[in-house]
């Protein structure tokens, strides 16, 4: 199993103008090199929740797309922090601390989490005050 | 692999790239001083008919001759184009005008557009995931297919309203020999839907015309006399966003940046509490049709003057009929996954060099569309005026 592909994308703090682009970008690229719909679907759901993450909860953060060549699709997002509090809590639907203004913008319903979980092959997120980093996996079939 | 629409000719053009510029699938492109339009990509949107100033790209449909070749015939009229009748009057004297270019009967539709309509928010209503798209035009489908492949599923397969009515005419004329189905088109989209001119045999409309061919030839018919008219008035408000049948759940939006931005929010999962997504890629909806030559905030006041009296209902088929298994076909992409990545990289190597003016210079809308070129073959980078001229100040 080898890489073919890799990107590597910078979000922001606050930046709520630029919400979504990246997301946008990694479904245009999937979508370029054949990804199914379905599976497609998925990824588009999940990195657009993490890109929010990163911009309304992080200090900004990055973005890593990784693609292998038997069609597995790894997705990392990594920030400086300030890191979650209680994980548990966080993956639990409905709970949230988004800010009144994130709120007041649509964002911060407290799905976040666990809809990236629900949607993902592979799951896995470590955190603490110094930084999160959450990884994620999909199996497309190629 | 269905055809363009749009027509291109090399007379006309003065090579003002506004078209190029306008095209938001990057269809087109300038090679050897002509316009190139990239079937795969395009989607009969009109963009580049309205920006072209010289009429040098255009949609075309059927002629009037083709009348000839048939027993019978018999013209559609959609709901757009009886929504720019100011009166009952007005409408009963459009229908006469049609009916003397040559056709035996002239039908509107709206009673099938109102069935269309009637079938979607009955399945939206049992929708329970997310949410649904409707089919009325062709150039959302398009869309969809080329841009925002992951919805395909959401798309409703529901047949475009000028099909199920040639499907239900045809059935009712059975016993016509030679019957001829003419839908008279109010934007380039709709011209696809039909046998002739573009070769789509799976259409049960034999031809497709074009409002804008069509109708200096009405209005010389006008004054003549009178046909009776009666209208869905469900069908007549489907043609236009502000005054379609709205339930709960329904998401309705015109103008082809605000639909895009739905489609992106849809991909997203953002629109998961609606139901339905019902889309108008222009503005004010297909009463904003290209083809149609008068004021859209008019003709949406209309559709309340067309409908006060002799109303009549939705059209009853069965519902088998109305479905359609052609979306999402189009993907004749035969290169593997390993091609395509490997093609993707290289293109974006290439991108990477390129300046990033997105100046169409060379001839392509954007240096990602020019990268690829080059990866392709097609291009190289001397075609590149900026890193020509770079090169050359350098030396």
């Amino acid at each position: 199993m080898d890489s073919i592909l890799q990107k590597e994308y910078t979000v922001v703090q606050d930046d709520y103008v630029n919400a979504g682009k990246v997301s946008s970008d990694i479904k245009t690229t999937l979508a370029e090199i054949g990804i199914s719909p379905k599976i497609l679907r998925k990824i588009a759901v999940a990195s657009y929740e993490s890109e929010i993450n990163l911009i309304i909860h992080a200090y900004g953060g990055k973005v890593y797309l990784d693609v292998s060549d038997d069609g597995y699709i790894s997705l990392v997002f990594k920030d400086p922090g300030p890191g979650i509090p209680d994980l548990e809590k966080a993956l639990t639907p409905g709970w949230s601390t988004a800010s009144e203004k994130a709120r007041g913008m649509g964002f911060g319903a407290g799905m976040g989490l666990p809809n990236i979980q629900r949607v993902s092959d592979e799951f896995d997120i470590e955190s603490s005050p110094q930084g999160t980093t959450l990884k994620l996996g999909f199996r497309a079939a190629v | 692999m269905r055809k363009s629409v749009v027509h291109y000719t090399l007379e006309r053009c003065i090579r003002c790239m506004k078209c190029v510029k306008a095209c938001p699938t990057s269809a087109l492109s300038m090679s050897d001083d002509r316009v190139i339009i990239d079937q795969k990509r395009c989607i009969n949107c009109g963009r580049c008919i309205m920006a072209c100033h010289n009429r040098g790209i255009l949609a075309q449909g059927s002629t009037l001759d083709d009348i000839e070749n048939y027993d019978y015939t018999i013209c559609l009229v959609p709901g757009a184009l009886i929504s720019h009748c100011a009166s009952l009057d007005e409408a009963e004297d459009l229908f006469h005008a049609i009916r003397l270019l040559g056709f035996d009967e002239v039908v509107d539709i709206t009673q099938y557009t109102a069935l269309h309509l009637k079938e979607i928010s009955l399945l939206a209503e049992e929708n329970e995931g997310d949410p649904y798209i409707a089919s009325f035009c062709p150039v959302i489908a398009r869309l969809i297919q080329n841009s925002h492949k992951s919805l395909l599923d959401a798309l409703l397969p529901v047949k475009c309203c000028s099909e199920i009515a040639a499907k239900d005419i045809r059935k009712k004329y059975a016993h016509v020999k030679n019957l001829g189905i003419f839908n008279l088109c109010e934007c380039e989209s709709k011209l696809e839907l039909a046998k002739y001119p573009y070769g789509n045999p799976q259409f049960e409309v034999d031809h497709a015309l074009a409002l804008t061919d069509i109708f200096p030839l009405i209005r010389k018919n006008m004054h003549k006399g009178k046909d009776p008219v009666s209208f869905c008035k469900e069908g007549l408000q489907v043609c236009n966003p502000h005054r379609i049948v709205r339930q709960d759940g329904f998401l309705i939006a015109d103008g082809f940046d605000k639909v895009c931005t739905v489609l992106d929010m849809a991909e997203f999962g953002l629109l998961n509490e609606f139901r339905l997504l019902i889309l108008y890629p222009c503005f004010n909806g297909c009463i904003g049709g290209h083809m149609l030559w008068g004021n859209s905030f008019l003709a949406t006041n209309n559709i309340d003057a067309l409908t006060v009296k002799n109303t009549k209902p939705a059209a009853d088929l069965p519902f088998d009929e109305l479905y359609t298994d052609e979306y999402g076909k189009d993907d004749d992409d035969k290169r593997s996954f390993m091609e395509r990545t490997r093609f993707f990289k290289a293109v974006n190597d290439e991108f990477e060099r390129l300046p990033g003016y997105d100046c169409s210079a060379c001839g392509m809308q954007t240096c990602r569309i020019m990268a690829e070129e080059i990866v392709k073959g097609n291009r190289t980078e001397d075609d590149c005026r900026v890193m020509k001229t770079l090169k050359e100040t350098a030396q």
